[in-house]
């Protein structure tokens, strides 16, 4: 039993990404993509992947401005994580609004919603600061295990 | 044979993966970042805040003079406050780093202040704006612009009428 409980504190857990578009242009999404899939800006090298489905997440990547539309839909997929997670904002429209803020078609900013714990602003932001945002969950989600 | 070559050169070339979180990394020269704002040549004609498309830009009054706030967090570095500002006050840096925790959220602002100063003509408390230079004929000169900054609007308004008087 004590070497069990040595080794999960030796052993560094992986995280595993999800991706919600709560209404995002789909910007940020590119660049989310681009973080994962070309080889020049590696976030496997981070140690975490993306996954398909809400249940294996450990760290939400939220991008969008949360549109009314959309809500309902995201918030039930929210819950669907199970704890611990990390929430990320990715993008300025999840974080303020950006060009959307005071639209009555979306519900920005989306702390309203969700405890979000990493903000990457940018429009979209440069795959360099979303591996910067990611460390910074990966950080996050090491002290809340 | 293209195969081999692209074998040959990454074979030369090594790992085209950017080291960034490890490592340095390359941003371009007119990478469009994180606005920067200069308050000692700015004119306070407030175009910027007018043509902000997501309204980052604000200018509000400040018993100290006039304060300059943009929110990086809405900002969506079009660069039309820097395209538009008639005395290049405005300026892009090609600087991406903003990721940052929540709590940092409403930290994250550009702020600079036009302070007040107290004109040395009529004694009118002012702000010490850079004088007006575009459309100017003919130009302003150094000396010009010395003798102007120390002035309020009504009495800039009169020495350009005296100096158009002279010419």
């Amino acid at each position: 039993m004590n070497i069990l409980t040595n080794l999960k504190t030796i052993a560094s857990r992986s995280p595993w990404l999800y991706r919600i578009n709560a209404g995002s242009c789909n910007g940020c999404d590119v660049e989310l993509a681009t973080t994962a899939l070309i080889p020049r800006w590696d976030v496997e090298r981070l140690g975490c992947q993306y996954c398909g489905s809400p249940r294996h997440a450990d760290i939400v990547l939220i991008t969008g401005p949360l549109t009314r539309h959309v809500r309902d839909a995201a918030l039930r997929l929210y819950e669907e994580i199970p704890d611990p997670k990390v929430t990320v904002a990715v993008g300025v429209c999840p974080i303020s609004g950006g060009i959307f803020r005071e639209s009555y078609a979306t519900c920005a900013p989306i702390d309203q919603y969700f405890p979000v714990d990493v903000n990457i602003p940018g429009c979209p932001p440069r795959p360099q600061a979303i591996l910067d945002g990611v460390a910074k969950a990966i950080a996050i989600w090491r002290e809340r295990l | 044979m293209n195969v081999l070559t692209l074998f040959a050169r990454n074979l030369l070339r090594g790992p085209v993966t950017d080291p960034y979180p490890f490592g340095p990394t390359v941003t371009q020269k007119r990478f469009r970042g994180r606005i920067e704002f200069d308050a000692a040549s700015c004119e306070g004609c407030k175009l910027c805040e007018r043509v902000c498309p997501s309204g980052a830009i604000k200018f509000s009054k400040d018993p100290n003079g006039l304060a300059f706030d943009c929110w990086h967090a809405t900002c969506v570095f079009c660069g039309t406050c820097a395209f538009y500002c008639p005395t290049g006050s405005i300026r892009q840096t090609n600087d991406w780093s903003l990721a940052h925790v929540a709590a940092d959220k409403y930290r994250m602002v550009e702020h600079g202040l036009i302070p007040n100063q107290t004109c040395v003509e009529c004694g009118a408390t002012t702000l010490d704006t850079a004088p007006m230079q575009s459309g100017v004929k003919p130009p302003l000169t150094a000396e010009d612009v010395a003798t102007l900054r120390p002035l309020c609007p009504k009495c800039r308004a009169k020495f350009m009428k005296n100096r158009k008087a002279k010419k």
